[in-house]
């Protein structure tokens, strides 16, 4: 029977995805693709839409409009009306709560979808063990779900959702449970496993420390739409808009005009709506005219302070706030009524009520679409 | 390469629709609302028609309505029931607090193997409670007058106590409803977060002021709700007014009922009216319990694992043991050890005799094939077992199907159902036994043990729903889902995943209805027939017929079972399974 295999770009493809819930729109049009064996993260603030796209794809409730396929299976098409039932997908499925059921031991919970699958008893205790080994479970095989810590359900979670070998693994959230410190590591450890069997992944968070460690790629989520989609790199260094660069990491936002358009991508932001007399040389993000509002988007680390003016052109303020954090200073520096997040050298010794100069690097001063 | 499942064959939407979810669930869905909304339905329409002088025709108008208020005994009856329910309001709400209070913040001796007592007479019949307390308190035969003349060497006119008023209704169904007073507040009292108090103490308030200031208002609403439970409650109850005011002349609204209903001056058109009169002022209490007592519950929002305050009574603790150790004597222990020992008598003439002492009244009760057995109550207690045993299955069933519509499938349907489960568990059982009687009259279920099951289920079910409902919102739906994630169909994930973890509260709320429906009275009293009597159909129709003696005997039969059962219910519930 022909199932999945095809050729590797564009394994899953949600197409048009549309739902409502009541009067509003969960997920707003959204279109997106996966290679084979690829992990996709979904990013976005609470309330964003991950979940009902994902619960889109698992079938776990009805879409409103649109497509969603694997290969050439379809999942679910609202104008050919085609639904499969969600344990017709084949889909391995991590959920948030773990949930391990609580009446079975963790063999069993792996062992349920290979018998399920009609699979032999041989073979599945063979798979299970298998399994087992490679999340690092085998001693905890006999143990009811209750008696295991967040990190061992969380790998046992894991183990059921691949041993049956799906065509697509989702992750919704799984590791927001746990502390910090294991949060970490299994970061790591979920990534190894996942290339390890290379079952093609969606990833659900709003963590974006997360989602830039553990993907291939990133899809930034706004309110049921899609802001930016991009390798890890280039959505923290490249973001397409205001939205996506505060989102990720922190920024300093100006908004301004875009007084001059060069052919190389680059041109001059008039800022002077937010700083007074205010210009500064940028990359542009995305297609820009000049005279289009602009935000500009400046990273705390790529902005250089010094107590003297070098070269002339620095940006003069004054020092709010100076906290040291070891490597480097977290400052607050104002400057017409505008406040700069900034990181500083420990060495330029910044201390509150310090009189100093900001000096903008034109290659990491992105204008973006506001 | 993955495993493969079952083929891949995309359904077209009609056959979507006909998925194991959906047909199940929409089918219970459909009889739930049927058997729920008929009923009223009927006694609604019915309550409109007027019968000839003849009983034979009957024809549209409101003439039963205004019957209410120009008939001789009708209002009268309305009356007693509102002084009933009013006394018994108070009574089980005084009582019901302080026994709270006593075990829930008081140092008082011996809480923890106390406070099971407090609940038996929830698990008991009211009826044999007031037939109990007419054999020990009523003027003539009472044995606690008996004893009182003994001592004072009076006559056999004089008397302590008697039972066989209005009063004595008020106080029978008063220390029966206790607990219902009791297990709101006491929770409530439990949950509440000791800090609330410690802050107002620490703001120099005392003990006496701190309790009036802060804990007495943040269990208002609680106590309002346990006293509107009891008020509906009561004026709905059958038994008690039966058995010890309705001979000596003073009527209720629920023994008028049952005299449209069975009466020699049957009237169905008007037993519906009345029926009508006891069901809306229910619903209009129970709403606004809903509506505005319910989501002022403060307590219960704070969440477990708090310790709370223990008040040290010093010699008072004493005083608060002693009172609590009356209530269950009073409740519990005399009614019970009355019934025992009238029971051994050949006949009761209020005189122990030790060697007159026999068992012969349970043979007689419990053995039909003895010659002067007395079918009424054999075929009670088979009926009544057949009954429980069935009707707490199927009710289960049908929860465990309500409950996952209403909280996992929520689609189509689910608030409508919502709203259903609600509405028979405030409803008194004679007005919808009513509702039943005169829908299903002229079918062939009538007079058969069918008509019984489909009472006891349709007004009860709503209970063993929500002993499963209390479960399921507390396991994540993401155990369900990822069965089907993990390939299981609908039907396997329930069968392997969902009932598997309901257990506990399939089973406690099973033996719940098993309890309930081995003792229920009221909707058993409205649609039995000769054949189809059950448990407390027997013992009413031995105290209506045959002599105190045998009466006692089945009750105590009843008791013992009952009481059996609370046993089974707490090792398999838990200690928690109320009092949470
Ligand atoms: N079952 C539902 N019924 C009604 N509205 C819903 C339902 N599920 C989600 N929503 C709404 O849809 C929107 C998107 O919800 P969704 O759960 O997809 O967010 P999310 O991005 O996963 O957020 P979070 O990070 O908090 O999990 C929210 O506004 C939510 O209120
Ligand atoms: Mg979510």
């Amino acid at each position: 029977m022909a199932r999945a295999e095809t050729k590797d770009e564009k394994y899953l493809v949600v197409d048009h995805l549309i739902k409502w819930f009541g009067s509003d729109r969960a997920v707003d049009d959204v279109s997106f693709s996966i290679e084979k064996g690829k992990f996709l993260t979904l990013l976005g603030p609470s309330g964003c839409g991950k979940t009902t796209t994902l619960m889109s794809i698992a079938g776990l409730h009805t879409i409103d409009s649109g497509e969603i396929r694997v290969g050439d299976v379809i999942y679910t098409s609202k104008e050919k009306k085609i639904f499969l039932a969600p344990e017709k997908r084949d889909i391995g499925m991590v959920f948030q709560s773990y949930a391990i059921w609580p009446h079975m031991t963790v063999a069993q919970n792996v062992a349920y979808p290979l018998e399920i699958r009609k699979i032999e008893r041989v073979e599945i205790d063979e798979r299970v063990d298998k399994v087992l080994a490679l999340v690092g479970l085998t001693e905890m095989s006999d143990k009811l779900a209750t008696q295991l810590s967040g990190g061992q359900q969380q790998r046992a979670s894991l183990a059921r959702a691949i041993v049956s070998n799906p065509l697509l693994l989702l992750f919704d959230e799984p590791l927001s449970n746990l502390d910090l410190k294991l949060r970490e590591q299994m970061r790591v450890e979920l990534k190894r496993i996942q290339n390890e069997v290379g079952i093609t992944s969606i990833y659900v968070t709003h963590d974006q420390s997360e989602a830039l460690v553990m993907s291939d790629e990133i899809i930034v989520m706004s309110k049921g739409q899609i802001e930016q989609r991009d390798i890890p790199l280039s959505v923290y260094s490249k973001p397409a808009n205001g939205y996506v660069s505060q989102f990720i990491g922190v920024a300093n936002l100006i908004e301004g005009t875009l007084a001059k358009k060069n052919k190389s991508g680059t041109g001059v932001a008039d800022l002077n709506k937010t700083i007074k007399g205010l210009t500064c040389d940028c990359v542009l993000s995305s297609e820009l005219e000049s005279g289009d509002d602009v935000l500009v988007s400046i990273r705390p680390e790529n902005i250089s302070v010094s107590k003297k003016n070098t070269g002339g052109k620095g940006i003069k303020g004054k020092v709010d706030l100076a906290i040291f954090l070891g490597n480097c200073v977290d400052c607050r520096i104002s400057s017409d009524g505008f406040e700069w997040k900034v990181l500083s050298h420990p060495r330029e010794n910044l201390q509150q009520g310090d009189s100093v100069f900001l000096h903008l690097d034109p290659k990491h001063t992105l204008a973006v679409t506001p | 390469m993955a495993d493969t499942l079952a083929p891949v064959q995309p359904d077209s939407t009609w056959r979507r629709f006909f998925t194991q979810e959906n047909v199940v669930t929409i089918v219970v869905g459909f009889i739930v609302a049927v058997a729920v909304i008929l009923p009223l339905v009927v006694l609604l329409v019915s309550s409109f028609l007027v019968l000839d002088d003849m009983g034979f025709d009957s024809e549209w108008g409101f003439d039963n309505y205004v019957t209410l208020f120009t008939d001789r005994i009708i209002p009268k009856a309305m009356l007693n029931s509102l002084y009933v329910s009013s006394g018994t309001c108070l009574v089980s709400t005084v009582l019901g607090v302080s026994l709270a209070w006593i075990n829930a913040r008081t140092n008082s001796p011996g809480r923890d193997s106390i406070e099971p007592y407090n609940l038996i007479p929830f698990f008991l019949s009211p009826f044999v409670g007031a037939i109990a307390w007419h054999n020990l308190a009523s003027p003539k035969v009472g044995l606690l007058n008996v004893w009182y003349r003994d001592l004072f060497g009076l006559d056999g006119e004089q008397y302590l106590l008697n039972v066989d008023t209005l009063w004595g209704v008020i106080w029978v169904t008063g220390i029966f409803f206790t607990p219902l007073v009791y297990l709101f507040v006491v929770g409530s009292l439990r949950r509440m977060d000791p800090s609330l108090e410690d802050s107002a103490r620490t703001t120099g308030a005392g003990l006496l002021r701190t309790t009036l200031t802060i804990t007495l208002p943040l269990v208002t609403p609680a106590i309002l709700s346990g006293a509107i439970i009891v008020f509906v409650t009561s004026a709905g109850e059958f038994g008690v007014p039966f058995k010890l005011a309705a001979p000596y002349g003073w009527e209720t609204l629920t023994t008028q009922i049952f005299t449209k209903a069975v009466g020699d001056d049957a009237n169905h058109y008007m037993g519906a009216t009345m029926s009508m009169v006891l069901g809306i002022i229910t619903v209009l209490l129970i709403w606004v319990q809903r509506a505005y007592i319910a989501p002022r519950s403060y307590t219960t929002v704070t969440g477990k694992g708090f310790r709370p305050n223990v008040l040290d009574l010093g010699r008072w603790k004493w005083v608060a043991f002693g009172f609590n150790i009356l209530y269950i004597l009073v409740a519990v222990i005399l009614p019970i050890l009355c019934l025992a020992v009238v029971s051994l008598h050949p006949v009761w003439t209020a005189e122990i005799v030790p060697s007159d002492m026999s068992m012969n009244n349970y043979v007689k009760t419990l053995f039909w094939w003895e010659e002067d057995s007395i079918r009424a109550a054999t075929d009670g207690i088979i009926n009544s077992f057949i009954l429980a045993f069935s009707g707490a299955s199927i009710a289960m069933v049908l929860a465990l199907v309500v409950s996952y519509m209403i909280h996992r499938t929520r689609g189509f349907g689910a608030k409508l159902l919502d709203f259903l489960c609600v509405i028979p568990i405030g409803f008194p059982g004679i007005v919808l036994a009513m509702g039943v009687l005169v829908t299903y009259i002229k079918t062939p279920i009538y007079a058969t043990l069918w008509i019984l099951l489909l009472g006891y289920i349709t007004r009860f079910f709503p209970y063993g729903q929500r002993n499963i409902a209390s479960i399921m919102l507390a396991i994540s739906e993401e155990l369900d889902q990822s069965s089907r994630m993990a390939g299981a169909t609908w039907f396997t994930t329930l069968r392997r995943i969902t009932i598997p973890l309901l257990k506990p509260g399939i089973f406690a709320g099973w033996v719940l209805l098993f309890v309930i429906f081995l003792r229920e009275l009221s909707i058993s009293i409205i649609l039995y027939s000769t054949g189809t009597e059950t448990l407390s159909v027997g013992v009413y129709y031995l105290a209506n017929f045959e002599n105190e003696a045998l009466t006692s005997a089945l009750s105590m039969t009843q008791t013992v079972v009952l009481l059996i059962c609370i046993f089974i219910f707490r090792r398999v519930a838990g200690k928690e399974a109320l009092t949470a």
